[in-house]
């Protein structure tokens, strides 16, 4: 990925200046972190329905 | 002559850049602290709903509003963000008169990927998305921490954060876009007025949340068989009372987020600060106001109740009631009006819960009814005043007719989604605990940790 500037100084830079900027990486980092999301809910209600079965 | 007119140009020109630096980082800075203000709104909302429960739930309570806050932020930054700039036109999602709206315009600067990412992460020549997305996000996680205290000791933890993500990051922001955008519908065809969000934050969390508990039903033991109603008290009113005094701390947050400053690209004006619809604004204006408010609605309170709890939230109430027009009205009138809130509260309160509505902490009333009554209060107190930035005869005024519109619009969009998606949830098994798990205390069945291990002694409260 590296240095999203031609060249790698400070001084060139006017803009965006984050890791993956230029590239598709941003949109591949939002999709995995909201399947994140999703997985932890998904995997969360399971869980919690667990604890619940002991107390239906 | 020459050389001296060119130094002195020089010199006028680095000053000029100066002060442009130095009014951009203002500007920046100045969002950037209404930040932690405003979670102190959420440090507020934890202590009071942590208070309101009994000792078995408190610290699951807990937990369900630290989730509410954790997933409001990524799905606010996934997609929230896109609907405040998608939506001011409405479903049509076209670009509205001051073209800074529409799906074109939010795929150019709200998503996380593609060219628009530049404005959803650093960038050293962008000192502005960050912080507003940042505060946005907070109002968001508001509208959440608003719904959470009415649903304590029953509700499904996912089930919940579900609710807290289509209210905070989906219901709330529809809302603003309309009523709150310099291009929404509401603003540009009904005049509609809400500086302070009475109505797009307080009205639509508060109205959500009652659309939620109508699906959820109350606690057990809350209502006997004739259906009287029995009072279940928290377990530590002194931390609710001192976690709603944190809310008011964080409503100067909150209400210093809604100026625009002056100066930037970006502002109304080169030289005075703006509401979000760029009529003229001082933080004066808010101190006087806020204060005033605060006073009224614990005032009006305590002449109703005696009671701390109720009159923490008649201070919330009193601030709810004017927030509309924290902008424009004078300090005596903002009293009156806190205090009429402060009295209607309990009243209100009482409405919902003798039609079997257990709101654990009074959120449908605080927020909901009295951010409604405050949306229209403004439409009968401001008429006539002009609702947005522009030429006489070009702009609309405030209106109670138009007021009273807003009103409707903003319990439909809280109510219609609160019930919906809680009515989805129910049906699939992940609205409300088990009975079982309900009397054992939620603390036991799901948190691993204890509140008070060694235990808190309890006193016998006086007589009325």
């Amino acid at each position: 990925m590296g240095f999203p500037y031609s060249e790698a100084s400070w001084s060139v830079v006017d803009g965006a200046m984050f890791m993956g900027w230029g590239s598709g990486m941003p949109g591949v980092y939002t999709a995995i972190a909201a399947v994140v999301c999703l997985a932890v809910l998904f995997f969360g209600n399971r869980s919690e329905h667990d604890r619940y079965g002991d107390h239906d | 002559m020459e050389e001296q007119l060119a130094e002195l140009a020089a010199q006028v020109a680095a000053l000029q850049a100066g002060g442009g630096v130095t009014n951009t980082m203002f500007a920046e800075t100045y969002y950037f602290l209404s930040i932690p203000l405003m979670v102190l709104i959420h440090a507020g909302f934890l202590a009071y709903e942590m208070g309101a429960s009994r000792m078995k739930n408190v610290l699951s309570s807990g937990v369900k509003n630290l989730l509410a806050f954790a997933f409001i932020m990524p799905t606010f930054y996934f997609f929230g963000w896109w609907v405040y700039w998608a939506f001011p036109t409405g479903f049509t999602l076209s670009e509205g008169p001051a073209a800074i709206s529409g799906a074109g315009y939010a795929n150019a600067i709200a998503w996380g990927w593609g060219e628009s990412a530049q404005y959803m992460g650093p960038n050293i020549a962008d000192q502005a998305s960050g912080v507003f997305w940042a505060a946005f996000a907070m109002f968001a996680a508001t509208t959440a921490s608003i719904m959470s205290g009415a649903v304590i000791e029953r509700i499904q933890t996912v089930g919940f954060v579900i609710l807290a993500i289509v209210l905070g990051s989906f219901a709330w922001v529809v809302a603003a876009a309309w009523g709150w955008h310099a291009d929404g519908w509401l603003v540009t065809q009904w005049g509609v007025h809400d500086f302070g969000a009475a109505g797009l934050v307080h009205a639509v969390a508060g109205f959500f949340a009652l659309g939620v508990l109508i699906n959820l039903g109350p606690r057990i033991g809350k209502f006997n068989a004739d259906g009287s109603a029995n009072h279940i008290p928290g377990h530590n009113m002194p931390f609710t009372v001192v976690g709603l005094m944190m809310i008011i701390v964080g409503f100067f947050g909150f209400l210093m987020a809604c100026v625009i400053v002056p100066g930037e690209a970006w502002s109304w004006f080169g030289d005075k600060p703006s509401t979000i619809y760029g009529t003229p604004i001082t933080l004066s204006a808010l101190g006087f106001n806020i204060l005033m408010a605060v006073g009224g609605g614990i005032i009006g309170a305590w002449v109703v109740t005696r009671d701390p709890f109720w009159m923490m939230s008649g201070a919330l109430a009193g601030i709810i009631s004017v927030a509309s027009g924290l902008d424009l009205y004078y300090p005596a009138l903002t009293f009156i009006i806190a205090v009429s809130a402060g009295l209607l509260l309990k009243p209100a309160a009482d409405f919902l819960e003798n039609r079997g509505i257990d709101d654990a902490v009074g959120a449908v009333t605080v927020h909901g009814t009295i951010g409604l009554y405050g949306v229209v209060m403004l439409g009968i107190f401001g008429a006539g005043f002009p609702a947005l930035q522009g030429a006489a005869g070009e702009v609309p005024t405030i209106s109670l007719i138009g007021q009273i519109v807003g009103a409707v619009v903003f319990f439909l969009l809280g109510f219609v989604p609160g019930y919906v998606v809680s009515l989805l949830l129910k049906a699939m098994g992940m609205l409300r605990v088990p009975e079982g798990a309900e009397r054992a205390g939620l603390d036991t069945v799901k948190v691993p940790a204890q509140g008070y291990p060694e235990g808190i002694p309890a006193s016998n409260p006086a007589s009325r």
